[in-house]
């Protein structure tokens, strides 16, 4: 039910469209030209080609989801989905894919997705996310750059974001 | 007359079963390897991180820690900080971590990486 709380508003157009008139609004279009179908991409590194084609079987796809919460605002969320709903979007490369959905793919297209193998921990991140401005060390937290925030299309902030923010001035201070 | 006092000494750190399993399946062909160290580093958005390492030798300042056949050892900036700490190892589909169930801390990060005490 939370999650619910900080989709965009369910309309009658598809969300697709309603995503890229958005971003078209937003004065990021000053900087990257035309919005190209090609940087709505989500790329996947090698390393999280390899992990992927090891854990999962046939017809079993990463979902990445946005969700509000984290020290930051937003976090990524990873799972396992056989299901694609007709708002995802599948990004195929070496066998494998992931799933993101419309709403999440605002937040992580252009970015990379990769498998990290440390000693301390082993887990799939989100590299290079042109939509994030700094994150938690962790990486599976990220608060969202004015451009394309919440402010841009017309949603209330999230409250987790309103938080972050606060701490940030009180810090400051 | 001299008598020889006896004090309980507690483990610095505890291995949970999966955390030895582990640990030693790390280990296992890494002969020139004697075991692992545990450090902390400052970092992240609650002021601390821990580190884990290969380690060839024991520093004089490390604390040792051996249980059912592996070595840990604990840097002394750490050693404090992690004082009856459990370091467990929790693995899924997804994801694979070691993780440090440690009393002394007030707060964590949302992804637990970070922490303050």
């Amino acid at each position: 039910v939370r999650q619910e709380l900080y989709r965009l508003p369910v309309s009658s157009q598809p969300l697709y469209i309603a995503g890229q008139r958005c971003f078209s609004n937003a004065s990021i279009r000053k900087k990257s030209g035309e919005p190209s179908p090609s940087e709505d991409k989500v790329h996947l590194t090698k390393s999280c080609v390899k992990r992927l084609s090891e854990i999962m079987e046939k017809g079993e796809y990463l979902r990445i989801q946005v969700e509000g919460g984290g020290c930051s605002g937003f976090q990524y969320k990873f799972s396992v989905d056989r299901n694609k709903n007709e708002e995802d979007r599948v990004f195929e490369q070496g066998g494998v894919g992931i799933i993101v959905d419309q709403e999440s793919l605002e937040f992580v297209k252009g970015s990379t997705v990769d498998f990290s193998q440390e000693l301390i921990r082993s887990t799939f991140q989100v590299l290079k996310n042109p939509q994030a401005d700094h994150g938690c060390s962790c990486g599976s937290s990220f608060s969202v750059k004015d451009v394309v925030g919440f402010s841009v299309r017309g949603v209330n902030t999230p409250p987790h974001k309103e938080a972050a923010n606060y701490r940030r001035e009180v810090k400051n201070e | 007359v001299n008598k020889r006092k006896i004090l309980p000494t507690r483990a610095a750190l505890t291995l949970t079963p999966s955390a030895v399993s582990k640990i030693r399946l790390l280990l296992q062909d890494k002969p020139e390897y004697i075991g692992l160290k545990v450090g902390v580093r400052t970092r992240g958005c609650n002021g601390l991180t821990y580190t884990l390492e290969y380690t060839t030798e024991k520093e004089k300042s490390d604390e040792e820690v051996l249980q059912d056949g592996v070595r840990v050892f604990i840097e002394k900036k750490a050693q404090l900080t992690l004082l009856g700490t459990e370091m467990d190892f929790v693995e899924s589909k997804l994801s694979s971590e070691f993780v440090f169930n440690n009393p002394n801390i007030k707060g964590t990060c949302g992804c637990g990486e970070s922490f303050n005490i």
